[in-house]
C-alpha cells in the first residue's frame, strides 16, 4: 500500500495574465522621444546630451517638459534643460546632490513632507504606481508646482516631471 | 598606451564625433590630448571608461562622473600604498594608472597629486613623505632612463636648485626633466650649488637654454651659476621653474617664469627655445652680469625689487 496520497498536495496554478503597460521612450536632457522606435544607442540621437529612458506612457514628460530623475537615495541622476531653467542650476552642478537641495514638498499640502521620499523610493524600485503630489523649490515660497512621480529606467529610478 | 582618433572614439561609444566634441565642451570629458598635427587622441581605457559608465548610467553627467571616479580611483590607491609604505603596491597603482592615461597624464594627475596628497596628510617632516618622495623620484627617474634617445635640436641644461629629494619641488622638477626627454630634448641637469667643471660638462652639450629649477637655494647662488653658464656656453636664455614667486617677466632680456605645473612648463620651455631662436636679442644681453640674470625677489615678502 502506497504511503502517499492518493490525491496531489500541489496544483499547477495558472497565472494571473499581466497587462503590459505601454513603454515610452524619451531622452533624459530634452524629453524628446528617439528618431528610431528601436534605438541602437542610449544617446540621445537628437540632442546627444542625455540617456534614452523609458517610462509608461501616462508618465513620460512632454517635450520641453522639466522633470528630474532620481535613484532610491534621493541623489539627483538627471535633470532635464527645462528644469535646468526653472530650477537655475546646471545639471553638472545637481547630480549627486539630494533633492531636497532643490525641491521639497510643498508644506500647503498636509502629509507631503514624508510622502515625497516614501512615493520616490517606491518608485525609484519600481514597484509604485503614478503618483501626483505638489512640491515647491527648496528655499522658495509661493512657487509650487504638481510633481507627477514614476518608475523610469534603466536602471531603475523614479521620474518627477514638474507641471 | 592605445590612442584612438575622434572617429574611432565616437563609434566606441556609438555616437557621432560632433556629440564627443560636445561632450568635452560641456562636461570636460573625455579629455583628448593632441597628436602633433593637433588632432584629437583619446585614450582607449578613459573612452571604455565612459562607455561602461553610459551603460549603466541615468544621464551622461552621471556617466562622466562615474568614469572620472574610476580615473581618481588609482590616486586613492597610490596614496593608500604609499602611507602604507608598501612599494610593491605602489607600482601598481602607477601600472594600473598608465593602463588609462598617457605617461604624462599619470604622471600629472596621479603621481604628483598623491604626493601631494601624503605631504599634506602627514607633513614633509613625516615617514610617510620620506618613503613617498624618495619612491616618486625613483619613478620619475627610472622612467626617464627608459625614455627613447633625443629627437630634437634642442639641449636644456637644468640648473638643480631644490635641496634634495624630500624638497617637495623635487618631484616636480624630475618630471619636467622627464617631460623634456620625452618631447625629444637632451637634459643636463647639474646641482645649481656647484661651478667647477662646468665649462667641460657644457662643451658637449651646446646649450639651447638654461632653467633653474627648484626654490631651495638662493637668488645670489643660483645667479651665480646661471651666469657662469653663459660664461661658458654663450648667450642663453635663461627660464625659472618651481622658483616660488616671481612677477612673470621682470626685464626684457631677464629670466622667463615657467608656468609651475610640469607639463605646462615643459610646454612653455619649446615655446620659448623657438622664440629665441626667431629673435634672439628680445631674451639675451650679453652684457648681463650675474645680479642681472635673475630679478632679486624678497625671500620672504614675495616682491620683486628689480
Amino acid at each position: 500500500m502506497s504511503e502517499f496520497p492518493a490525491r496531489a498536495a500541489l496544483r499547477l496554478v495558472q497565472p494571473a495574465p499581466v497587462e503590459l503597460q505601454p513603454i515610452a521612450r524619451f531622452c533624459g536632457h530634452c524629453g524628446n522621444p528617439p528618431t528610431a522606435a528601436q534605438p541602437s544607442t542610449r544617446v540621445c540621437d537628437r540632442c546627444g546630451l542625455g540617456l534614452v529612458l523609458e517610462t509608461v506612457v501616462e508618465a513620460a514628460p512632454s517635450r520641453g517638459a522639466p522633470f528630474l530623475v532620481l535613484d532610491t537615495g534621493l541623489m539627483i541622476c538627471a535633470m532635464s534643460a527645462a528644469a535646468q531653467r526653472e530650477l537655475a542650476v546646471d545639471e553638472t552642478e545637481a547630480v549627486h546632490r539630494h533633492v531636497n537641495e532643490l525641491l521639497v514638498a510643498a508644506d500647503a499640502e498636509p502629509g507631503t513632507r514624508a510622502s515625497l521620499a516614501d512615493v520616490v523610493v517606491r518608485a525609484a524600485r519600481g514597484d509604485g504606481e503614478t503618483t501626483t503630489i505638489a512640491v515647491r523649490p527648496a528655499h522658495t515660497f509661493g512657487v509650487f508646482f504638481e510633481a507627477r512621480i514614476a518608475p523610469c529606467g534603466p536602471p531603475r529610478a523614479a521620474l518627477v516631471v514638474l507641471h | 598606451m592605445r590612442f584612438l582618433k575622434t572617429s574611432e572614439a565616437a563609434a566606441l561609444l556609438n555616437v557621432s564625433p560632433n556629440t564627443l566634441r560636445a561632450w568635452e565642451r560641456r562636461f570636460g570629458y573625455p579629455k583628448p590630448q593632441r597628436s602633433p598635427g593637433r588632432h584629437r587622441l583619446y585614450t582607449y581605457g578613459e573612452i571604455a571608461s565612459l562607455r561602461d559608465a553610459l551603460h549603466e548610467g541615468l544621464s551622461i553627467s552621471s556617466a562622466v562622473s562615474r568614469a572620472r571616479e574610476g580615473l581618481t580611483a588609482d590616486t586613492h590607491s597610490l596614496v593608500g600604498a604609499l602611507t602604507s609604505f608598501e612599494l610593491e603596491r605602489a607600482d601598481v597603482a602607477m601600472e594600473a594608472a598608465l593602463a588609462l592615461r598617457s605617461l604624462e597624464r599619470a604622471v600629472e594627475e596621479v603621481l604628483l597629486p598623491s604626493m601631494d596628497e601624503v605631504a599634506k596628510r602627514q607633513g614633509l617632516d613625516s615617514a610617510p613623505w620620506a618613503f613617498a618622495a624618495h619612491w616618486g623620484v625613483a619613478w620619475l627617474r627610472r622612467a626617464q632612463r627608459l625614455a627613447p634617445p633625443p629627437t630634437r635640436p634642442l639641449s636644456v641644461v637644468i640648473g638643480d636648485a631644490t635641496r634634495d629629494d624630500l624638497d617637495p619641488d623635487a618631484a616636480q622638477v624630475r618630471a619636467f626633466e622627464l617631460f623634456c626627454v620625452r618631447a625629444g630634448a637632451r637634459i643636463l641637469s647639474l646641482s645649481a650649488r656647484g661651478i667647477q667643471g662646468m665649462g667641460e660638462a657644457l662643451a658637449h652639450r651646446d646649450p639651447s637654454i638654461v632653467v633653474i629649477a627648484g626654490n631651495h637655494l638662493p637668488d645670489d647662488d643660483v645667479a651665480r651659476w646661471a651666469y657662469n653658464v653663459r660664461l661658458a656656453a654663450g648667450p642663453l636664455p635663461i627660464a625659472l621653474f618651481r622658483r616660488g614667486h616671481q612677477p612673470p617677466r621682470v626685464r626684457t632680456t631677464g629670466a622667463q617664469v615657467l608656468p609651475t605645473g610640469a607639463l605646462a612648463a615643459q610646454q612653455r620651455l619649446l615655446e620659448l627655445v623657438e622664440e629665441f631662436r626667431a629673435a634672439p636679442a628680445a631674451y639675451v644681453d650679453p652684457r648681463d652680469t650675474a645680479s642681472d640674470l635673475l630679478p632679486r625677489v624678497a625671500r620672504n615678502g614675495g616682491q620683486s625689487s628689480a
